[in-house]
Formats: structure tokens, C-alpha cells, sequence
């Protein structure tokens, strides 16, 4: 069901001088109000520094994700050697061993989804600091999307620990997680950093 | 309900994405607010009371006890069987050197989680018998925090991914760590559609 709205002239709390507290939800006037009367933290119009945050995890991100995956993330050891994966090397062998679901997911959760986020979040920036109005209502879903999905390219990590685990309890092989998954959950937690520093309230410019 | 202080304005909702402002109008328990310009959710209208969110976390506490204390898989490799647990899972992910990935998986697949049931029960039990809770607001900013960082159900997947992935190299059983992880992640995804408003609601009220 909808919320009661006018059909034309949706207003912003900025324009009439109320506040949203984005912890706690309620709703003051701005401008005898610094902190909000519920919860005691400061509130704000806009995200201080929003676009700037983003950019520089952003940047974070981008460039973790270089040793992301350059650098092996597991390696293993058994009695015909030693070898080392990096997450490419390991979704392509998750390929060649016939595991083609396996290796779609991983490739989705670790390829894919944080490069789609990084480059979402650079268009959702780019079109808020220029102020534009191009297809606002598409730009608010793919922050939603954005937000939602963001933490499942966590996936990886808990691959490799559950295997780590599984493996160093017998006596076949040994698994070792490398540099390269720390790297990679590093990138996870900047773009989700990058996501919840990005104030969607500037896709709507008054 | 009483005033929170001369300049809120409790009867309005604000969008959180698009800073639409709109009037507040209760919702039935099946009813999802949307907001008309953005999509944005505003508002969910409450199938459970205090005593059902309650009585999730109690059970959520349970069934996290044993996803962490049972195996979550059985491992049979020529005649030896070993059981492998959450924790010692970490553990030996610790050993390995690459702490700081052993840290992470701690903190978002056990800590947490645990958290968020252990503060959901410190802030509903009270109010449960018509007390307010000790350091309401703090706890209430900590829930809100924590429930976003905790990845149970990212976890989940995971491991399954990683038992199949085994599953040529030696005789895997699921074991009832994960189907009991599986369970959590189905109650915290309940607790976490239950929303925080009415908890703030009620911080914003003068005890009686």
C-alpha cells in the first residue's frame, strides 16, 4: 500500500526545514535542533562530506582489488605438491572439475558484484555532484540494490575458512589462506563503506 | 504518546532515500509503505508484539548456541571420522598465519550475530515486564550497527559451497551446526523485518 502523498510537488524536509534523524527516524526542525531530541546524536540534512567519502573509498576499493586478485587467496599442499590460487585461478578450476554452478557463484559473488558495485557507486557520485535529474527513480533502485547485495561477495572468505577447517582435521592435504582473501575483504568492506557513506537523499536535488 | 520535545514532529515520516516528507498513518499487520517518488521503503506494519519478537531471540539465542557447539560437518577419510565446529574452524584458520582473515570471519559470522541477539534480548526482555531497558539509546545505536556488519546467512552459503566443493576428496555429512545455522539465519531475518521504530518509539517516552 502507498503512503498518503500529494500527487504533484513531493516536498523535502530540507526545503521545509526539517530534519530526518538517520538514526532513529523521527523528525525535527533543523534549525534549533543540532542533535535530535530522541537519540542525543547529531543530526544532519545531508551526510557530511558524502560525496567525498564515497569517492575515497571508492578509491580504496579500486585499489585493493588489484592484490585482490593478483595474489593468490588459498593455497594447498599435498603429497603430489604445493599450489596457490588466486580467485580467477580458483573459479576457473572449480570450472574444469565439472562444478560449473559452484564456479558461476563464485565468479558472481567475487568477479562480478564487486565490480558492478564499484562502478554503480562512481555513476550514482558522478550524477550527484553534477546535480543531475537524468532517471532518478532508476538511480534510487540501483542504490537499493547496491546496499542489499553488497555484503554477499563476503562469500569467499568463509569458503576458504570452511576449507581450511575441513582440510587441516585430515590428513590428505593442508589448505592455507594467502594475502590475496585479505586483500579481497578489504575491497567488501570498502565498497560497503562506499555504499553507506553515499547519501541517496542527493539523487533528489532540491 | 507523549511529545519527545517541543520541535519533533512525530506524525510525520520522512524518506529516508529521497527526503520526501508524508503523514504518518498507522499500518495493518500485512501493510508495506512504499514511498510514491522514490520506492523507498517507509514503514512495515507489525505482526509481532514484544512478547513474539521476544520470544525469536530467545530461540535465536538457542539455535546460535548450537551452530557454534555442533559439527557443522563430519568428515570420514579412510576410516577416520573428525567433526568440525565453527570455532575451531577459525581456529585453525588462525594457525595458518592470515589472522586478520580469521578476525573477520570471528566478527561477522559469530560475534556479531551474537550480538545482535544478545542486545535484542537485553532491550525486549525488559520492556517484556513493562521496565525500560538500562542504557536504551546506546543499545538501540549498537543494535542498529551491529545488525548491519552481521553476515550469518553470507556464512551459510559459504560453507555450503565449501562442502560441495570437498565433497570428492572425502565423505562429507552436513552436520547439525549448519542446519542449525541455517535456522538462525531464517530468525534473523525475521527479527530484522520487525524494524526498530516501535523500540524508538518507546526510548523517546518519559518513564512512567
Amino acid at each position: 500500500m502507498r503512503a498518503q502523498a500529494s500527487a504533484s510537488g513531493v516536498a523535502s524536509a530540507r526545503s521545509r526545514g526539517l530534519v530526518r534523524c538517520e538514526h532513529c527516524g523521527l523528525v525535527s526542525r533543523i534549525d534549533t535542533e543540532e542533535h535530535c531530541p530522541r537519540c542525543r546524536l547529531a543530526v544532519h540534512s545531508r551526510k557530511p562530506q558524502s560525496l567525498q567519502r564515497t569517492t575515497a573509498w571508492l578509491v580504496v576499493a579500486v585499489v585493493l582489488y588489484i592484490p585482490a586478485n593478483v595474489l593468490p587467496v588459498m593455497g594447498t599442499s599435498s603429497v603430489l605438491g604445493e599450489s596457490k590460487h588466486t580467485l580467477l585461478g580458483g573459479i576457473v578450476e572449480l570450472w574444469e572439475t565439472g562444478s560449473w554452478e559452484l564456479s558461476l557463484i563464485v565468479f558472481i559473488a567475487s568477479i562480478a558484484v564487486p565490480i558492478v558495485k564499484i562502478g554503480a557507486l562512481a555513476l550514482l557520485a558522478a550524477t550527484a555532484a553534477a546535480r543531475s535529474r537524468w532517471r532518478q527513480v532508476e538511480r534510487a533502485r540501483l542504490y537499493r540494490l547496491v546496499e542489499t547485495v553488497g555484503y554477499w561477495s563476503m562469500l569467499d572468505v568463509f569458503v576458504v575458512v570452511l576449507l581450511v577447517g575441513m582440510v587441516s582435521f585430515g590428513a590428505f592435504a593442508s589448505v592455507t589462506p594467502e594475502d590475496g582473501l585479505l586483500a579481497f575483504g578489504a575491497v567488501v568492506i570498502a565498497t560497503m563503506l562506499a555504499a553507506s557513506s553515499f547519501d541517496a537523499r542527493l539523487i533528489w536535488p532540491d | 504518546m507523549r511529545e519527545v520535545g517541543a520541535e519533533s514532529f512525530p506524525s510525520l515520516v520522512v524518506c529516508a532515500e529521497c527526503d520526501a516528507v508524508y503523514a504518518r498513518r498507522p499500518l495493518a499487520s500485512d501493510e508495506v509503505a512504499r514511498c510514491p517518488r522514490c520506492g523507498a521503503l517507509l514503514g512495515r506494519g507489525h505482526r509481532l508484539g514484544i512478547d513474539g519478537q521476544l520470544a525469536l531471540a530467545v530461540a535465536a539465542l538457542i539455535v546460535f548456541a548450537i551452530g557454534n557447539l555442533s559439527a557443522l560437518v563430519t568428515l570420514d577419510f579412510r576410516g577416520r571420522e573428525t567433526v568440525l565446529t565453527l570455532p575451531e574452524a577459525i581456529a585453525a584458520t588462525w594457525q595458518t598465519g592470515e589472522q586478520l582473515v580469521a578476525l573477520l570471519a570471528l566478527a561477522t559470522a559469530i560475534v556479531f550475530p551474537l550480538a545482535v541477539i544478545a542486545l535484542r534480548l537485553w532491550l525486549l526482555a525488559p520492556i517484556a515486564f513493562d521496565r525500560r531497558p538500562p542504557a536504551f539509546v546506546p543499545a538501540l545505536h549498537a543494535l542498529a550497527w551491529v545488525t548491519r556488519w552481521s553476515m550469518a546467512e553470507v556464512f551459510l552459503l559459504g560453507a555450503l559451497i565449501a562442502i560441495v566443493r570437498s565433497a570428492g576428496l572425502a565423505e562429507i555429512n552436513v552436520g547439525i551446526g549448519l542446519a542449525a545455522y541455517a535456522l538462525l539465519t531464517v530468525l534473523l531475518t525475521a527479527e530484522m523485518l520487525t524494524g526498530l521504530h516501535g523500540l524508538w518509539r518507546r526510548a523517546g517516552e518519559r518513564p512512567a
